[in-house]
């Protein structure tokens, strides 16, 4: 086994370009799951019992499979019922949406840590409940789950190669279609475990700026 | 001077502990095999048995070496290769086709099974798709194909770009896939696609065989490079099998050619480009 410096640079473009999916992936399924998480939340909390519990199953249910299941099942079974999405919308979809079962746990926390005296304080002066969702609820909940939220992103950052199970051409499938002709496993493995690496140092910093930032208990 | 005593060190060391990688399977009792799970090259029963043409061989040529067993792990075309080199496989027996480039890779035996390629499409070939140019030609054309084998370096050799050929995992995924209509050909060898086909019983779609201007490929039993003493023997066995009449037995019920196979050998096929 050696360490071939000009076989490695030769794979860089292809790797890139997969790097380039992984990283879109990920944003779109943050967005997705950052969305939908709050979407579940709210509607967990609703008065209406029918909706709640409804919301509870759907997401219990989520949280329960395996993300490679849901893939295989959006990415293979959908299109029989008339549903052909592409394979790229259809990875950011079952990441987004199983990400936002986790979430909507964290949002939900964010919202009960919400003393109770804001909520009578806020129907005292008579704010409707779009007002004390948006004005008094969500930004107190908002800033000490910012810390966990972005934990989750890393977390969703390092599953994206099991988009490659539904033949989305990113980072991990990149290199494997490397590995596939030139038979040599040790310079794509490395460099996709270098970029990897790299995004994740650079996340935990920041990680650690929004903890100090926003994660301080009673700052 | 000390590094050439190293270098002879490291290039004699490995030397006496691998010449009887025979005997160590003969201990063993069994040879671990890959395969693809791509019938009729290769198959697995329901009942768990390994099939298929190239497993059928190895079985009956191993038998005549005295290794009683086979074990096989099913892995993806491009994984193949690898892993015969780090030693986690003693063989490749998969319908792995000789190509320059493999060849130098690993120690073929002398062919075993050749087929040409061919498509699976919807029937009647709306899009008109005969060579694997005419999807570089067509902008909109998606070809599906698994990644590592032959037919995915043959398209890509023939002007396909990366986003138009998809890598499936599998030739199931690679029927349905044609089948949701994601992609617009899915190509195999043409007995494998046959197989798939009629497996299926989907009326809509055919096979196009053979994709023009690919050649006939044939594949070997593949052994790592450093032990071409059981390759050698692999072969005396296999060519008495050839010889007796039984190697035609084995692969013809298959829908494989034994006559393709006999009157071609190794030396030419791994020329071929």
């Amino acid at each position: 086994m050696e360490w071939d410096w000009e076989f490695a640079a030769s794979i860089m473009p292809q790797l890139l370009a997969g790097f380039r999916i992984t990283l879109i992936a990920t944003a779109l399924g943050a967005v997705v799951a950052a969305v939908l998480g709050l979407v579940f939340a709210i509607l967990r909390r609703s008065r209406n019992r029918i909706l709640s519990r409804g919301t509870g199953f759907v997401v219990e249910f989520i949280r329960g499979t395996p993300l490679l299941v849901q893939l295989y099942f959006i990415f293979y079974v959908l299109p029989d019922l008339g549903i052909r999405l592409p394979a790229l919308t259809a990875g950011v979809i079952g990441m987004g949406l199983h990400y936002a079962t986790y979430a909507s746990e964290v949002y939900r926390g964010g919202i009960e840590a919400v003393s109770r005296g804001q909520w009578e304080a806020a129907k005292a002066t008579n704010l409707n409940a779009r007002q004390t969702w948006i004005h008094i609820i969500l930004p107190q909940a908002v800033p000490p789950m910012i810390p966990a939220m972005a934990n989750y992103l890393l977390a969703m950052f390092k599953e994206t190669p099991l988009l490659s199970a539904i033949t989305v051409l990113e980072l991990m499938n990149q290199a494997r279609s490397v590995a596939n002709s030139s038979y040599r496993y040790v310079e794509p493995m490395t460099l996709v475990g270098v970029m990897f690496l790299i995004v994740s140092v650079i996340s935990v910093v920041g990680l650690r700026w929004l903890e100090r930032r926003y994660g301080g208990v009673g700052k | 001077m000390k590094t050439t005593l190293i270098a002879a060190l490291l290039l004699a060391a490995p030397l006496p502990a691998l010449a009887d990688k025979l005997d160590d399977l003969k201990e063993a009792g069994t040879a671990r095999i890959a395969i693809g799970n791509e019938p009729p090259f290769t198959a697995i029963g329901a009942d768990g048995k390994v099939s298929g043409a190239a497993p059928d061989v190895a079985r009956a040529v191993f038998a005549a070496l005295g290794v009683a067993d086979l074990e096989a792990s099913i892995l993806d075309y491009g994984a193949m290769i690898p892993s015969l080199q780090a030693g986690r496989v003693d063989a490749i027996t998969a319908g792995l086709f000789m190509k320059p480039e493999r060849c130098d890779a690993v120690a073929y035996s002398e062919p075993i099974l050749c087929d040409a390629e061919a498509l699976l499409l919807p029937k009647g070939n709306p899009k008109g798709f005969k060579s694997y140019a005419d999807f570089a030609n067509d902008p909109e054309a998606r070809l599906g194909a698994p990644g590592g084998g032959t037919e995915e370096k043959l398209a890509l050799d023939a002007g396909v770009p990366r986003d138009r050929l998809v890598v499936v995992p599998d030739a199931q995924s690679g029927l349905k896939m044609v089948q949701d209509g994601r992609i617009d050909a899915y190509s195999l060898p043409v007995l494998s696609l046959n197989d798939l086909l009629a497996k299926s019983g989907d009326a809509s779609l055919e096979v196009v065989a053979p994709v023009q201007g690919a050649p006939v490929y044939c594949d070997g039993a593949a052994f790592n490079k450093r032990d071409t003493a059981l390759r050698d023997a692999f072969d005396v066995e296999l060519a008495k099998l050839k010889e007796s009449g039984e190697f035609a037995r084995i692969i013809e019920p298959y829908g494989f050619s034994a006559e393709a196979a006999i009157s071609t050998n190794r030396e030419a096929l791994c020329a071929q480009q």
